[in-house]
């Protein structure tokens, strides 16, 4: 195995344009696939791009129009950075996404990069309308990331192409978010279903916004955009579970694995929205 | 290869290591520093516990060159001389180990748990002994060395 270790990122894009590498942030994906790979003697993957030495691809900032979160920036930094409360869903997320030594390492764009279905940082960075910004020699672009994400383990980034940030909108209103996981246990685990909710009351108790999103339920993280819709303007009181069956499951196609069955993962995620909708009814009511 | 140097337990260290070292390879193979521990080799168990830069992380999922300019602190660069650290000595006081493997590494996390949440309740010590296994299961006397030093304050 080789590995570079570029000093800016001109460096780094100019490598990424001459040969095959495999980017590098934090390392939890990647070292213990590796070490998977070596124990059973499969060929050495790709030579490794180390970003870790990037400065400028560090941290998160503050925006005219919303938050920029660096390619670098780990579950940690999210956790500790001052932000509103739409963001507080990501940063449930990203406290249950392992340990506290992985929140210190892995990055929230490495977790978008590796294409996880069962990625913990999608469903909150779908509902926020993130966009990502991707830089190669050639040019730079930001997608949403329901155009970079594509599949599982696929995404649009080129071969030429880094990951250089997020760019997050400022949520509406002072809404906190919520992120509802099920693992097998309480810690150190992969999500069978996972559920992030945006949903905004007005004072009579309708519901005035709802963005959902849920994961490891399909091969992409998805936004519940039926039950949106339908959502908007019912009561939160107002008999939601019919229409919580009828639109959460044709919106999902999960698979059968060692974690859970389909049909198991189908019910789960129809019970986290309803948990995630009951929580926004007992929570903080918006102006 | 890749040249390195940083500070391991308050001393420089340099080496000229392949690219694909880990740093807890460094730490065990070039510097001999067998008391990280390396459990599962795919950032699960917490054996491999260091500090980097007042920061506990799993030395596997960090390439020693990543390290290089860091700061690390091992288990055994912990302890006063032969006055062991308080954590080491709740852990011996309440025998907080069975087979030993997870020590280092427990008390690695230890440390940097009471460091962010001084005064650590039971609950709080549980949660945040997440990414560390104790393959004896022996959790209960681990919480309970923990909690010795919480109170002692």
């Amino acid at each position: 195995m080789t590995m570079f270790r570029p000093e800016n990122l001109d460096d780094a894009l100019a490598l990424r344009a001459e040969r095959e590498v495999l980017p590098l942030a934090g390392g939890t994906d990647v070292f213990p696939a590796r070490a998977v790979d070596e124990a059973w003697g499969r060929p050495a993957a790709l030579p490794l791009l180390d970003l870790s030495g990037l400065f400028e691809l560090r941290g998160i900032a503050e925006t005219d129009d919303g938050y920029r979160v660096g390619t670098l920036a780990t579950w940690s930094d999210v956790i500790r950075a001052e932000l509103p409360a739409g963001f507080d869903g990501l940063k449930q997320a990203a406290r249950e996404v392992g340990g506290h030594q992985i929140q210190n390492r892995g990055t929230l764009v490495g977790n978008l990069c590796n294409a996880s279905p069962a990625a913990d940082g999608l469903p909150m960075l779908l509902l926020l309308e993130a966009e990502i910004e991707l830089a190669s020699r050639r040019r730079r672009r930001r997608l949403l990331l329901d155009e970079f994400v594509t599949g599982n383990r696929r995404t649009t980034l080129a071969p030429d192409e880094l990951a250089v940030a997020l760019h997050i909108p400022r949520p509406p209103g002072d809404v906190p978010s919520r992120f509802l996981k099920l693992g097998s246990r309480h810690y150190l685990v992969i999500s069978i279903a996972a559920v992030a909710g945006l949903v905004a009351l007005d004072g009579a108790g309708a519901i005035a916004t709802a963005r959902i999103a849920v994961g490891a339920c399909s091969p992409v993280a998805c936004r519940l955009t039926a039950l949106e819709a339908a959502l908007v303007g019912r009561h939160i009181d107002g008999g939601l579970v019919p229409l919580v069956a009828e639109t959460v499951p044709p919106a999902l196609s999960p698979i059968d694995d060692a974690r859970g069955s389909a049909d198991y993962r189908r019910e789960a995620a129809c019970v986290l929205v309803r948990r995630l909708l009951m929580e926004s009814h007992s929570g903080r009511v918006a102006a | 290869m890749a040249s390195v140097s940083l500070t391991v337990n308050g001393e420089a260290v340099s080496a000229e290591v392949e690219d694909r070292t880990l740093l807890v390879q460094l730490l065990r193979d070039h510097l001999r520093l067998t008391g990280t521990h390396v459990g599962c080799d795919t950032s699960q168990c917490g054996a491999c516990v260091v500090h980097m830069d007042g920061r506990s992380v799993k030395s596997c999922t960090v390439l020693a060159a990543q390290a290089s300019g860091a700061d690390v602190t091992t288990i055994e660069g912990i302890a006063d001389g032969d006055t062991l650290h308080p954590m080491q000595q709740a852990f011996m006081d309440n025998h907080g180990l069975q087979c030993g493997f997870c020590t280092p590494g427990m008390v690695m996390s230890a440390i940097d748990l009471l460091k962010r949440h001084p005064g650590a309740d039971e609950a709080t010590i549980r949660r945040e002994l997440e990414g560390n296994l104790c393959r004896c299961t022996g959790y209960h006397n681990i919480v309970k060395a923990i909690r010795q030093v919480a109170t002692a304050g």
